[in-house]
């Protein structure tokens, strides 16, 4: 998925000099990004090992909350950001997508590792869901098994650049009449039901771009 | 007593704490995206495809054992060949699919021909899912001088290796 670059109704010459003179100009778009981007808290849910390297990414050595993203949240209620950080079972997906449903708007997220991904090395097992991203929308892949800290620092900073392109009018939560609730898919004797979500899986087909 | 242990570890906090005002080595963070760990030889992340001169001449013959080795199967090779439809030593396409993939380094150990090694790269994060992740031939193939810079041992090996096999001219 491409995202648009920050197209700003000011322009960039005369906002830099202006602010050689000391004058900062900026639009209510630029600081509401500026304000969302830098306080992405996640949620402090971890599936597998890829938990472990989150959690070595908000310890003292990577730290995670110089890009404001290290405030893990205990209730999704209270987080911006889903980090899918390991094997999503098939009997842990339904309460995966409800998390994400239980979280408020707007919300982000990020697969964390092959397995969350596609299922990476358990695609083809009965019980791993061959990736999150049937049932909730993903914002940014990050592919490694696991992937190291500065990989997934690098995510949240690709996240960051996306934040940064999106258009308050244009955004997907001020839409009259839009529903963000993914449904819940049932865990049953032949698996999940329904195996995917139509409207969020769509593989062969670039989805619309949503900023 | 009860509590002194606890009192013992927030010892070890605070001076770490106020160590950290006086003494570089007690500040631990690195500053990631100006500065970087030095990466370890043997650290290992996703494969690459090394070619000695060109790129259009890789190392690779497509004789298929790491597709067929690799436990998760991320790896896709087509042979190529000429126009009589002979086929020939070296592959078409090369895809390995790094959604799929899981670092563990059984296509470098199979290779034959010293064709395929682990890569330091980690920097991979992306928007899409499905084309983004899947890696071609042309981003794979990276040169001998690169795999020298980033693991001099094992490539002095494989060099070594190479030079004894190689017919004397």
């Amino acid at each position: 998925m491409e995202t648009a670059a920050n197209t700003s109704e000011i322009d960039q010459g005369l906002k830099s000099e202006l602010q050689k003179k000391g004058i900062v100009v900026t639009a209510i778009q630029d600081l509401y990004n500026w304000g969302r981007r830098s306080s992405i808290w996640p949620l402090q849910f971890g599936l597998a090992c890829c938990a472990i390297e989150m959690i070595a990414t908000a310890c003292a050595r990577y730290d995670m909350d110089r890009f404001g993203a290290g405030l893990f949240r205990a209730s999704p209620r209270q987080a911006d950001l889903m980090i899918v950080a390991g094997t999503v079972t098939k009997k842990m997906a339904p309460q995966v997508v409800r998390l994400y449903n239980q979280m408020p708007e707007p919300k982000y997220c990020i697969t964390m590792g092959a397995c969350s991904i596609s299922g990476g090395p358990f695609k083809d097992g009965y019980n791993v869901l061959r990736g999150i991203d049937r049932y909730i929308p993903v914002d940014v892949h990050l592919p490694g098994c696991p992937p190291r800290p500065e990989a997934l620092l690098h995510g949240l900073m690709k996240l960051q650049e996306k934040i940064d392109s999106q258009v308050i009018e244009k955004t997907e939560w001020y839409q009259k009449g839009l529903k963000r609730e993914f449904p819940v898919p049932e865990f049953g004797p032949n698996g999940l039901n329904p195996p995917y979500n139509p409207e969020v899986f769509t593989p062969g087909q670039q989805r619309p771009i949503t900023v | 007593m009860f509590g002194l242990g606890v009192l013992k570890g927030m010892m070890v906090t605070l001076r770490n704490f106020l160590g950290s005002y006086f003494s570089k080595e007690r500040l631990t963070t690195v500053q990631f995206p100006e500065e970087r760990i030095p990466e370890k030889e043997r650290f290992r992340n996703f494969p690459f495809l090394v070619y000695d001169k060109t790129p259009e001449d890789p190392r690779c013959v497509s004789c298929d054992i790491c597709a067929k080795e690799c436990p998760p199967k991320c790896i896709t090779i087509v042979r190529d060949s000429d126009s009589a439809g002979k086929p020939l030593k070296r592959p078409k396409s090369f895809d390995i699919d790094f959604s799929i993939c899981m670092n563990c380094g059984i296509c470098e150990e199979v290779c034959p021909f010293d064709a395929i090694f682990m890569d330091h790269e980690f920097e991979l994060a992306q928007y899409g899912r499905f084309e983004d992740l899947n890696y071609h031939k042309e981003k794979l193939l990276k040169s001998n001088d690169y795999f020298k810079k980033i693991r001099p041992t094992d490539a002095a090996r494989i060099d070594q290796k190479r030079a004894a096999k190689a017919p004397k001219a």
